[in-house]
């Protein structure tokens, strides 16, 4: 009755049946394909940028036939989260900032080493925040005793704090660094970025506290009274870097607590010069008072990793594709291969003011690794009794 | 004593049943043979279906087993486990509730529950003229109006919280319009208020629907009849539109005071963060935090609060009848 499209009784069920069958195969072949190897399959979770077309379209190209999932996370701990809860049998890359990897990843055995003969050639002409000859590699790239390669480094910052160059001079913010939260001149007239695991070491920072030694109570005392001050002075406390740059740009605030090239860099490229990262001058960290970031990206230890995933941490050393990830949807940060001549000249002179290249260098030298705290779970507990009581 | 009928002489034998009545007589009724077959049947009948109502809500049941019943308990039990761990094989703590109550985790539960009482008792003044109208004036206009309303569902509530940031912030739309008019308006955003505006726009189909739902429920009759014996609008409105259409009223309160429990986007996005909710410290607990247990005991409480009150409100609730009598209702 349905000749007409082609759609006889018979031909239904026999379609019908091929159906079913698929279907109640499918699992089993799934299992199949699950216990053979996973060279055409590579999942990736990762911070924003590495799951762009620009970067996963080419590689599809480079590795015909592969399919790629990549997620982003929103933060650090969210992304290890999921490998704890058990998704290391899905994920086979993750990327994370650097001390969670050597901190967190490698002594929980949820990444695996890569291969140093095939990576240490890549890292040996990264730029000298991530190799020296006298040094060698940076050491949160490495495990603690020295031996294993955790993972590939690519983009980096500095973070600390933002103002708008028409309010507050670059030189009055780096001469005064983070106590200047503290002033009464400045109450109401900044916002906070809620990436809360930073705002706990820029608060140490502020109270003049190394964040990374181990803190006494009195010093504990110290940082909640600076929490409260700062929180008090706050305007806006927002998640969001586009709606700080915002609120910077149409004067509802003149700087925030925190940020650096990675929150700038978006407004900075659209012309917007006057939102500027700030990198103090001096600080409690060994008299550093900035600090930065590097995000590294390892094996998972997934009892079935895919092939693909040391291919794909090759593929990203690409000239081109280092400035896909540099360049990614949303922010705009440097990265490690752009001592490579091949790579640095794919950046535009606008690209390099985004990314406040002229000042890099100063501004690298004067931070300090992120770090976990020793004393991150009382400073934690502080901080969000603080943010809480705000109202 | 009956007998049996003429004509069921003429057809198939019919069944004859013995009735006893209430005086201790007994009485003959010849029935139809198909309606004995049924009622000899009916024992066996009422066993096989409810085997198959046992088997047909098998799916439902594990569904929920897995989906609902099992999460909720690894909650719980995780809420017992010593702080900043992730293993649920260990000896179980009430560690994380005394730090609830130590660090101030019950001001952010009792801004919650603050917000969302307000945001439920704006949403039911502002609602009830509208339900009203939609349930009993705008006739052929109120599917209009309920599908412009529910359309907003269809848009992310963050997208829809962000278009209202460059409404009110310092130099947006509205600042725009204000100073076309001469009027210098600073930044709207940032406060309290903001927030429950926000929660309000948000949850507000969520309490019109139940709503215009429960005063269909009010016979126009009833209301006719009030009026006859001169009763006032007033009158009408507290004697008989709010108690006939009580329902409705409660569940879209429940509903959108779960919700705003719930809320985080609204505080975030429009409040700049003034008001730390609950989801919110939920959140954090989960994730910088790195705390699970801390996190599945606030969510336990949390889980708690709203379901003694759910329960204590909708026992109260009819739903057989609300729903049949809205049917009653139709024309």
């Amino acid at each position: 009755m349905n000749s007409k499209n082609g759609l006889s009784r018979r031909s239904f069920l026999k379609t019908a049946a091929v159906a079913t069958a698929a279907v109640a195969a499918g699992p089993f072949s799934t299992l199949r394909s699950f216990a053979a190897s996973r060279e055409d399959e590579l999942n990736i979770l990762c911070w924003e940028g590495y799951n762009t077309e620009n970067v996963l379209g080419p590689f599809r190209k480079a590795f015909k036939g592969v399919t790629v999932k990549a997620e982003s996370g929103t933060d650090d701990p969210s992304m290890i989260n999921k490998l704890r809860a058990g998704e290391t049998k899905i994920w086979d890359l993750i990327n994370v900032n650097q001390c969670w990897a050597r901190d967190m990843l490698w002594p929980e055995k949820l990444i695996k080493p890569l291969n140093r003969a095939r990576f240490e050639p890549y890292i040996e002409k990264m730029m000298k925040w991530f190799y020296s000859p006298e040094t060698g590699i940076n050491p949160f790239a490495l495990s603690p005793d020295g031996k294993e390669l955790l993972g590939m480094m690519q983009r980096f910052g500095p973070f600390s704090f933002v103002i708008n160059t028409n309010k507050i001079s670059a030189t009055t913010a780096e001469d005064q660094g983070f106590p200047m939260f503290l002033d009464p001149a400045l109450k109401g007239r900044y916002g906070i970025l809620a990436y809360d695991n930073w705002n706990v070491m820029h608060l140490c920072i502020t109270a003049g506290l190394n964040p990374f030694t181990q803190l006494n109570a009195d010093q504990l005392a110290k940082f909640e009274e600076t929490a409260e001050k700062v929180f008090e002075g706050a305007k806006m406390i927002s998640s969001d870097l586009v709606q700080l740059n915002q609120a910077l740009i149409n004067g509802e605030i003149d700087l925030y607590f925190t940020g650096g090239t990675y929150t700038s860099s978006p407004a900075r490229h659209e012309g917007r010069l006057e939102v500027l990262g700030i990198s103090p001058k001096s600080g409690p960290i060994d008299g550093k008072g900035a600090l930065q970031w590097f995000e590294i990206t390892s094996l998972v230890n997934n009892p079935n990793l895919s092939p693909r995933a040391e291919d794909f941490l090759e593929f990203v050393q690409r000239p081109e594709i280092c400035k896909a990830v540099a360049f990614a949807e949303g922010t705009y940060n440097p990265v490690s291969q752009m001592s490579n001549p091949e790579v640095f000249k794919l950046f535009s002179k606008e690209d390099l003011v985004a990314i406040q290249w002229d000042t890099l260098e100063e501004e690298m030298a004067r931070s300090a690794d992120y770090q976990i705290c020793p004393n991150n779970d009382e400073l934690t507990d502080i901080y969000n009794k603080v943010k809480r009581k705000r109202v | 004593m009956s007998e049996a009928p003429a004509s069921a002489f003429a057809s198939p034998p019919h069944a004859r049943v013995l009735l006893r009545d209430a005086s201790g007589g007994v009485r003959v009724v010849w029935i139809e043979p198909a309606i004995e077959a049924v009622r000899q049947q009916s024992a066996f009948g009422e066993i096989s279906s409810r085997a198959f109502g046992m088997a047909s809500s098998f799916p439902f049941l594990a569904l929920m087993l897995a989906g609902f019943v099992v999460p909720l308990l690894c909650v719980c039990a995780f809420s017992l486990m010593p702080p900043r761990t992730f293993s649920l094989a260990q000896i179980p703590t009430l560690a994380n509730y005394r730090i609830i109550f130590e660090q101030g985790y019950l001001l952010s539960l009792s801004k919650s529950v603050a917000l969302a009482l307000a945001t439920v008792g704006i949403l039911l003044v502002v609602c009830y003229p509208l339900a009203f109208a939609l349930a009993k004036v705008f006739r052929s206009g109120a599917a209009l109006v309920t599908y412009a309303i529910a359309s907003s569902l269809f848009v992310s509530e963050n997208i829809r919280l962000f278009g209202w940031v460059i409404g009110l912030m310092k130099g947006g739309v509205l600042a725009g319009i204000s100073r076309q008019l001469g009027l210098e308006v600073e930044s709207w955003l940032y406060n309290v208020p903001v927030i429950i505006f926000g929660m309000v726009y948000v949850y507000l189909p969520f309490m019109l629907f139940p709503l215009a739902l429960g005063l269909q429920m009010v016979p126009e009759q009833v209301r006719e009849a009030a009026f006859d014996l001169g009763a006032s609008r007033w009158q009408v409105f507290r004697m008989i539109d709010v108690p006939l259409s009580m329902p409705g009223i409660v569940i879209g309160s429940v509903l959108v005071f779960v919700l705003s429990l719930g809320a985080i986007a609204e505080a975030k996005i429009l409040g700049g963060q003034k008001v730390v909710t609950i989801a919110a410290e939920i959140e954090t607990a989960f994730t910088f935090g790195q705390n699970w247990p801390l996190g599945s005991a606030l969510a336990t409480m949390l889980i708690g609060i709203t379901a003694v009150l759910v329960f204590a409100l909708l026992r109260k609730i009819d739903f057989e009848r609300f729903l049949g009598r809205r049917l009653e209702a139709e024309p």
